[in-house]
């Protein structure tokens, strides 16, 4: 089950999302030619307190599942990542469908910095041509599962 | 500092890869192809996905042999990495050889633990030490790669000599007994290092074989 601080998620097998990704790792990693930009900079992800941590990934998997995954559709792209994305993309609805991130006023620091965090990110995948972020954001699935792993217990 | 050579008079070198054990990260390749007995050289270079510049490492310039440890450069292991290499023959030089992104921390492979057997008459006591992270010096203190990854499991397989039967427990305790053998018995153990959720090659220990006690009862007859 993943601990986002308050918030619990049960029913997502986390080998099933590795098994995803590494299916098309090379193939979409490969595709990335700006290897100078990270968008799930250490600034993002590192030191996430418990707290915001249910904050930060509502927002993050939101983003891929509405602009990552939902634009990679419209691109002309292999099967295979076209299988991964979908089960990505399942267990993704999945676990945002089940995160209540608290919304009382005496969260709002920590949301505050929580949303600061995904700015960082959001703002560099901005930065970049559409097709070139998708690609990179795509790439970077597993930095995001090992980020969301530290908050899983078995 | 290096001889200029005539780029892509060579073929470059092949199979590129890491090979990264316990976060001891080697970086290994094939010589290139059609060049037998030609006194060929390599140099490496690596690079840190999100920074700007390949650095090259010292260890690993104008190099004959075909692997570089590079384990000190890609330490930390929440970083992702590339590296590349050239094969260098007196003025000529192919183009460089790259790896894919390389991510110490989800594709490292867990060594084995250490297993230190203890028997019984019905009983075979079985302590579990994790596998430690590659250190810089020796004389590093050492990191349990339990550190790391804190839902550090083992996968603990047992062979009955006697009644050819084999059979595997997880476990996540460092100490397993396992009670209810057959007394004058040989049994033979081997265990793997496992991450719940990780893909990843497994690499067990070494088999161990030890024999239960005889019944005591008819050792006092």
């Amino acid at each position: 089950e993943f601990r986002f601080g308050p918030c619990r998620v049960e029913n997502v097998i986390l080998l099933e999302l590795w098994e995803a990704f590494r299916a098309v790792k090379d193939s979409v990693q490969t595709q990335d030619n700006i290897t100078s930009v990270r968008l799930l900079k250490p600034e993002v992800l590192h030191d996430v307190s418990d707290a915001e941590s249910c904050y930060l990934v509502h927002s993050l998997l939101k983003f891929y599942l509405n602009t990552v995954f939902k634009n990679y559709h419209n691109k002309r792209v292999e099967f295979k990542i076209l299988k991964s994305i979908s089960t990505l993309a399942n267990n993704f609805i999945v676990i945002t469908s089940k995160l209540r991130p608290c919304v009382k006023n005496d969260m709002l620091s920590i949301y505050k910095s929580a949303h600061r965090r995904f700015l960082l990110f959001k703002r560099a995948f901005k930065q970049l041509d559409t097709e070139a972020a998708l690609t990179k954001a795509f790439g970077e699935v597993d930095i995001l599962l090992t980020w969301m792993e530290k908050f899983y217990h078995y | 500092p290096a001889v200029p050579c005539v780029s892509d008079g060579l073929p470059k070198p092949t199979n590129i890869t890491f090979l990264s054990i316990n976060m001891k990260n080697v970086l290994q390749w094939n010589p290139p192809e059609d060049l037998h007995g030609a006194e060929v050289t390599y140099t490496v270079q690596y690079f840190i996905y999100g920074q700007k510049k390949w650095l090259s490492t010292s260890g690993c310039r104008n190099i004959s042999r075909t692997y570089c440890d590079l384990s000190a450069e890609t330490s930390d292991y929440e970083h992702q990495y590339y590296a590349k290499v050239k094969a260098i023959w007196e003025t000529n030089c192919s183009k460089w050889a790259e790896t894919g992104r390389f991510y110490p921390f989800s594709e490292t492979q867990i060594g084995p633990p250490q297993v230190a057997l203890t028997t019984g008459e019905n009983s075979i006591s079985i302590v579990l030490t994790a596998p430690e992270k590659w250190k810089r010096h020796p004389k590093d203190n050492p990191v349990s790669m339990q550190q790391i990854y804190s839902n550090l499991k083992y996968n603990v397989s047992v062979y009955n000599n006697k009644s050819k039967k084999m059979w595997s427990q997880c476990v996540t305790n460092n100490t397993v007994v396992l009670t209810w053998l057959e007394p004058n018995t040989l049994y033979c153990v081997h265990v793997e290092s496992f991450v719940p959720g990780h893909p990843r090659l497994a690499l067990p220990s070494q088999k161990q074989c030890v024999s239960t006690w005889e019944d005591q009862t008819s050792a006092l007859k």
